[in-house]
């Protein structure tokens, strides 16, 4: 399949130099054509990784995914109009709490559950191997399946955060400002379950489904006990400090992302926190895409 | 012997049987079909009726069993707390906030529990009588899994104080190390320490407060009051009427209301106590009723109803004590009688 796909990659580039005979290209223009052709085959990458980004949001569309978002509405007007009476004027900070804490909850379930599939179902299909008789690479088809599911998630988490803003403005009966002061906590969510994607997909790209489940669920239980990891490198011994201080900088740190509570009371990250989680995140996602590539060319389908 | 068997296929008895044969079927089929369709509705109908009479069923059981279950006494009942408040946070992973909402959900149960089941007359700061144990525990876990959590210390600076008043100086000072700028907090501290008599504490808390930036004039004021007499009617009022403007909770609200109605119902008694002196000097007795005294109490700005009798801020009319020749609280008044 790698030999198909540099085959075919190459088989791009030689077509676009084909109006030049090496023959009469002078060194410059042989540059600018290749400059051109290489613009041309990124300009194409990136078609396909869209085409395959946009599928994936559709078959998730169509596997119903986004049904989640009603048991979300049901939630927060559950909240809306109960918990008022039983939270002695808290209301606004429960329905925050509960709305984000979904929002959050819900978008780990569908990174995990969807994520540990992306890759697996188009195997266990055998539509793979429709998918790599065409141009694509298999780098290709990972950003795409990543960015697809990110689409997905990035609908579900804008409606939910909407939700929970139309539901301030409703127990409020007019302007709230934490209304919008929620949404620097919902974009951080939003990079928390990128990152949680991403995890997924490399688990995904060498193991089992369920397999896959479980490791992206550890890393999320103990990407929120980093700072307990970071206690434990400090409070034991030079060995206990090398394993607990590397896994400390190995596991993505996601408390990074924890400011629900604070968007409760009203209290935004500060631009260079935010601003540094976010970069973080992309870093981390990078690492871990990359990963999944290097590990996802080697693996055989057969 | 020549039967339609014999004559085969071809003959025309046989055509005839045919031009009979597919209308036969086909009444065959629809009728076929249609007791199908009223068995599938039936099968329908008795899974709908199996699941129906199954809820109705476990309903009933869990009901018979919650019968014989002995009744929870809510005096004697003891809420454990199965984790520590530092574990709890730890283990909320990011959830914290919403672990934080479920302990002040279930902290307001726990009070509404005690207080639907106790018959007798209490107010929020004194429900000593309630028997409310774990209210410290609950508001602790609150506020160690949400440390900006303003309304559950402001709810454990009222409520807590007369159940475990160490308790309540610990909840507020946990929340002044986790919240160093909130001059709220050390509102609640000093109001604490007020409630005790420890004037001195209460003052070193306001002053506390009022050096944080944004705190309002009032707490430096209040400060100084506190040092000078604090005991006196005037720092009450003053205590009162911040708690009464600071409060998110209505019923801290509706306490401080209370409260201030107390204090001006005090005021009110002690100037009927002064006409009723200026009523006896002059007619060498006390008034036989409030009417005999209407015009004095009158003169002094007292509200009175139509029998003449003052009123106190509940609009209830003031009882006359012969004996003492005072005012005292009728037995329908809202007022606190301490």
């Amino acid at each position: 399949m790698n030999s198909e796909l540099s085959m075919t990659e190459g088989g791009a580039v030689k077509k676009s130099n084909a109006g030049a005979p090496d023959g009469l290209a002078t060194p410059a223009r042989r540059s600018e054509d290749s400059g051109a052709a290489a613009a041309r085959a990124r300009g194409s990458s990136a078609r396909r990784v869209a085409a395959i980004a946009r599928n994936t949001f559709r078959e998730a569309v169509r596997d119903r995914v986004l049904y989640n978002l009603v048991l979300f509405v049901l939630i927060l007007t559950g909240g809306a109009v109960f918990l008022g009476e039983l939270s002695a004027a808290q209301e606004a900070k429960i329905i925050v709490d509960v709305g984000l804490s979904a929002a959050l909850l819900f978008g780990v379930f569908i990174a995990i559950f969807v994520g540990v599939g992306l890759v697996y179902k188009e195997i266990e299909r055998r539509t793979i191997y429709a998918i790599f008789a065409k141009p694509v690479g298999r780098a290709e088809f990972l950003l795409g399946k990543y960015l697809g599911l990110c689409l997905t998630l990035a609908v579900n988490v804008f409606v939910m955060g909407a939700g929970v803003s139309l539901a301030l403005l409703y127990v409020r009966g007019g302007w709230d400002p934490l209304a919008a002061s929620i949404w620097p906590a919902v974009g951080l969510i939003y990079v928390e379950l990128m990152i949680l994607v991403a995890v997924a997909l490399l688990f995904s790209s060498f193991s089992t489904p369920a397999l896959s489940a479980l490791l992206t669920f550890s890393v999320f239980i103990i990407g929120h006990f980093s700072a307990e990891l970071k206690g434990l490198a400090a409070a034991g011994g030079a060995g206990a400090r090398l394993l607990f201080n590397a896994l400390y900088y190995l596991l993505p740190n996601l408390t990074n992302y924890a400011y629900i509570t604070a968007a409760s009371h009203g209290r935004t990250p500060a631009a260079a926190d935010l601003f540094g989680a976010v970069l973080y995140g992309l870093a981390y996602i990078t690492v871990l895409l990359a990963a999944s590539a290097l590990v996802f060319k080697r693996r055989n389908f057969k | 012997m020549n039967t339609s068997e014999e004559r085969g296929p071809g003959s025309p008895a046989d055509v005839g049987g045919r031009a009979e044969g597919p209308a036969a079927a086909h009444d065959h089929l629809a009728s076929s079909r249609a007791r199908g369709a009223r068995s599938e509705r039936a099968r329908d109908a008795a899974l709908a009726l199996l699941v129906v009479a199954g809820l109705v069923a476990a309903s009933g059981l869990s009901r018979w069993l919650d019968a014989r279950r002995p009744a929870e006494d809510p005096f004697a009942a003891y809420e454990e707390l199965y984790v520590a408040p530092e574990t709890a946070r730890r283990m909320s992973l990011a959830f914290n906030g919403l672990a934080a909402d479920w302990y002040w959900l279930r902290s307001l149960q726990y009070v509404g529990r005690k207080v639907g089941a106790f018959e007798g007359d209490f107010r929020l700061d004194d429900m000593s009588r309630l028997g409310i144990r774990n209210l410290g525990a609950l508001l602790e876990h609150s506020t160690a899994l949400d440390p900006q959590f303003m309304a559950a210390y402001e709810f454990g600076a009222v409520v807590l104080p007369s159940i475990d008043r160490e308790a309540a100086v610990r909840l507020i000072g946990r929340g002044i190390r986790e919240n160093p700028g909130e001059w709220r907090l050390y509102h609640h501290l000093g109001y604490i320490h007020w409630q005790a008599g420890r004037f001195e504490e209460a003052g070193e808390a306001y002053a506390a407060g009022a050096r944080i930036e944004g705190a309002p004039a009032w707490m430096g004021a209040l400060s100084a009051q506190m040092h000078a007499h604090g005991g006196s009617p005037e720092v009450a009022r003053e205590m009162y009427l911040r708690m009464y403007e600071q409060a998110t909770d209505d019923q801290v609200r509706g306490l401080a209301a209370l409260r201030l109605a107390q204090l001006d119902s005090l005021a009110e008694r002690e100037r009927i106590g002064e006409v009723l002196s200026a009523f006896r000097a002059r007619a060498g007795r006390c008034p036989a009723s409030w009417r005999e005294a209407a015009p004095l109490l009158r003169a002094a700005g007292l509200r009175l109803d139509a029998a003449g009798s003052p009123l106190d801020p509940s609009d209830a009319p003031y009882v006359l004590d012969a004996a003492d020749c005072g005012a005292r609280l009728h037995e329908c008044s809202r007022i606190p009688g301490k």
